[in-house]
């Protein structure tokens, strides 16, 4: 259960800040809601984030495996940043940051995909 | 499998250094190479010794005197002329003026009372005059084909289809161009708030140059309600037109244009497109001056007639002190009530009309206004020098004007967005307003007197956003309230990169063609201007 959610946010997580470049691209092509639109993305994006977080914990906590919080801790720490950058004009550090956060991303997402969390021990038992 | 993931953790974890180690040296690359803050255009560099700052004095520009008066106006005349100045010391630069002198002689003037100015052209090129922030009729607004010819120009072909056009000079046919020889008369009516204005050539494809050659000057209008409040004035009112140029070794005006003598081909060199910045601050055409100043208040009227710089004004005392920049004007006139600022965001075409106050400053220290967003020699602008106490019988009244527009978003009978972004120009860069260069012969924005609209602009990098005829207030910054130096009716909007801005105005005033331009002058002559037709 723990590991299919927190699968599931990873790919949520994937699917929302793909959004985010699309937004921007719309919004400098002139759309003026465009930047209101890429505002609700940072603000979805970042809330999966932290969810992602909690269940990197759980993982962490009930399946004993830790590299999908610090990998998790990572990518919001980044989306953290990168939320505040875009909010004060500092695109300097706001767009690369981004596509960055976007390839860490994508790797999560291969990765828990391609190597599923093992069931937990205690299932055994049950 | 121990020795399988033994392997398969070494590689993750070099895998995972490998991308940690990227991420880092991208963000360090960024950090180092983009400019912050950021800054849009290329700065020359002068070729010549340049003075040491807060020598030379502030020079005040000359009233201009008008040849008649009557009950209905004043008329003036202006000839435009090429002269020899010495901006910097000991260095002679030859400049194109209004009058012989850099600034332009500045012009004063009532409300409601009509100004007309003769200007003759006795320069080698055509040019155009705009009254910038002149709530003006169309026929003297400036627009960007009205050429006053000089004398030895060749005339323009008249029928189409005359000519391959080869040798003639570069001009976009434009079919409703009012063109005329040596002179043309410019009647200003001014029925319009007391304000600074000033005005500047505006002729197509070469404005850029055409200012920074030194084709600028002031315009004051003035009324009995402003003087009535008691602000600090005559030699305690202070023009203050902030320019940056470049010297030549020749003590010319350095200036990257593609054709020196702007005659055909329009644009600057390749690293320019973004707008041209000099190394030399200059203020009423003085390098870094001084000015000797009572221990009282001060009224500054500030105009950032630079083609492409920015400022962020601070007012530093030689102990380090920031004065407060008590702002109670924008472009458009007094504000409702005070705004007091430590930073003065300042764009092109920009005015900002500010009380300072020296009375706390120690007398004979200084006060130096200072740019935050300059680098070396440019990080400075000028300085008053506190000489004397003296008496002062100024205020700054809580509520400086009632009768500025209420208009709401719901008055609107239509928004528009427009985006200002780099585009492709004739097969080469140009600036692009909603995708598109700019041609005289088309219709962008068709209005109804008196309709108000909502604008919504959005910037790619930073662009001072110019109506013509009309002021505007500012709804919102990037989907939050304005800021606070956006109060009051202004006429340019400065967006900084990525940045949308909302705006708000009523089309009155008169009917006609008019334009919207960005006023990063490098812009404008690479095609980011479009028509406002009101109908």
């Amino acid at each position: 259960m723990v590991g299919w959610a927190f699968r599931a946010l990873v790919s949520a997580h994937v699917a929302a800040i793909t959004g985010q470049p699309v937004l921007a691209g719309v919004y400098l092509s002139g759309d003026f809601d465009g930047l209101r639109w890429h505002a609700v993305g940072a603000d979805v994006v970042t809330s999966i984030g932290y969810l992602q977080l909690f269940a990197g914990i759980a993982v962490w906590v009930r399946l004993r495996r830790a590299w999908p919080f610090a990998t998790t801790t990572a990518v919001v720490a980044a989306e953290t940043v990168q939320y505040f950058a875009g909010l004060e004009g500092a695109l300097w550090l706001h767009v690369p940051l981004g596509v960055m956060t976007v390839a860490a991303l994508v790797v999560q997402f291969i990765d828990v995909w391609r190597r599923p969390l093992p069931r937990r021990k205690g299932a055994e038992n049950a | 499998m121990p020795e399988g993931r033994g392997v398969t953790r070494r590689r993750m974890l070099g895998i995972g250094g490998a991308l940690g180690l990227t991420a880092a040296s991208g963000l360090s690359a960024s950090a180092a190479l983009a400019r912050r803050p950021p800054i849009t255009g290329a700065e020359l560099r002068s070729a010549v010794t340049l003075p040491p700052p807060f020598q030379t004095p502030l020079p005040i520009p000359a009233v201009l005197k008008p040849v008649s008066t009557s009950g209905g106006g004043d008329h003036y005349r202006i000839t435009q002329r090429e002269a020899r100045a010495e901006l910097l010391p000991g260095v002679t630069t030859p400049l194109w003026t209004y009058e012989g002198s850099f600034p332009g002689p500045t012009i004063e003037s009532r409300r409601g009372r009509a100004v007309t100015v003769t200007h003759r052209n006795e320069l080698p090129v055509p040019t155009v005059v705009h009254l910038h922030g002149g709530r003006t009729p169309a026929a003297s607004d400036g627009y960007p084909t009205d050429l006053v010819l000089p004398a030895g120009w060749p005339d323009a072909p008249s029928r189409p289809g005359h000519g391959s056009g080869h040798g003639a000079p570069h001009v976009m046919h434009d079919p409703r161009a009012v063109v005329t020889r040596l002179t043309r008369d410019y009647t200003f009516p001014l029925d319009q708030r007391a304000t600074l204005l000033w005005y500047h050539d505006h002729r197509m494809d070469f404005t850029a140059p055409a200012i920074w050659r030194g084709l600028a000057g002031l315009h004051i209008v003035r009324d009995d309600a402003e003087a009535a409040l008691g602000l600090p004035a005559g030699p305690r009112e202070l023009p203050l037109m902030i320019a940056d140029r470049a010297f030549a070794a020749d003590g010319s005006l350095a200036y990257p244009s593609l054709d020196p003598t702007l005659r055909e081909r329009p644009g600057v060199h390749e690293p320019y497109l973004g707008g041209v910045l000099g190394d030399v601050i200059l203020v009423n055409g003085a390098p870094w001056p001084v000015h000797e100043a009572d221990a009282a208040r001060y009224r500054l009227r500030i105009l950032n007639a630079s083609n492409a710089r920015h400022y962020e004004l601070e007012a530093v005392t030689d102990d380090g002190r920031r004065l407060d920049l008590v702002q109670i004007g924008a472009d458009q006139g007094l504000l409702a009530t005070p705004v007091t600022h430590r930073l003065l965001p300042i764009a092109p075409a920009e005015r900002y009309d500010v009380i300072i106050d020296f009375s706390d400053v120690p007398i004979g220290s200084r006060v130096r206004l200072l740019n935050r967003l300059g680098s070396g020699r440019t990080r400075e602008v000028m300085a008053f020098r506190v000489a004397r106490r003296a008496a002062d019988d100024s205020t700054i009244p809580r509520t400086l004007a009632t009768d500025l527009p209420a208009w709401r978003r719901t008055d609107a009978v239509r928004v528009r967005d427009f985006s200002f972004r780099a585009g492709r120009l004739h097969g080469g860069h140009g600036w692009l307003i909603g995708g598109l260069p700019f041609d005289p012969a088309r219709s962008d924005v068709t209005t109804r007197l008196g309709d108000v609209e909502v604008w919504r602009l959005i910037a790619d990098v930073h662009h001072p956003i110019h109506l013509h005829l009309v002021g505007f207030q500012v709804l919102s910054r990037s989907g939050r309230p304005p800021l606070p130096h956006d109060a009051g009716l202004k006429d340019t909007i400065s967006l900084r990169p990525g940045e949308a801005a909302e705006i708000i105005t009523r089309f009155d005033g008169y009917r006609g063609r008019y334009l919207f331009h960005c006023h990063n002058a490098e812009h404008e002559d690479m095609a980011m201007m479009a028509n406002l037709e009101i109908i």
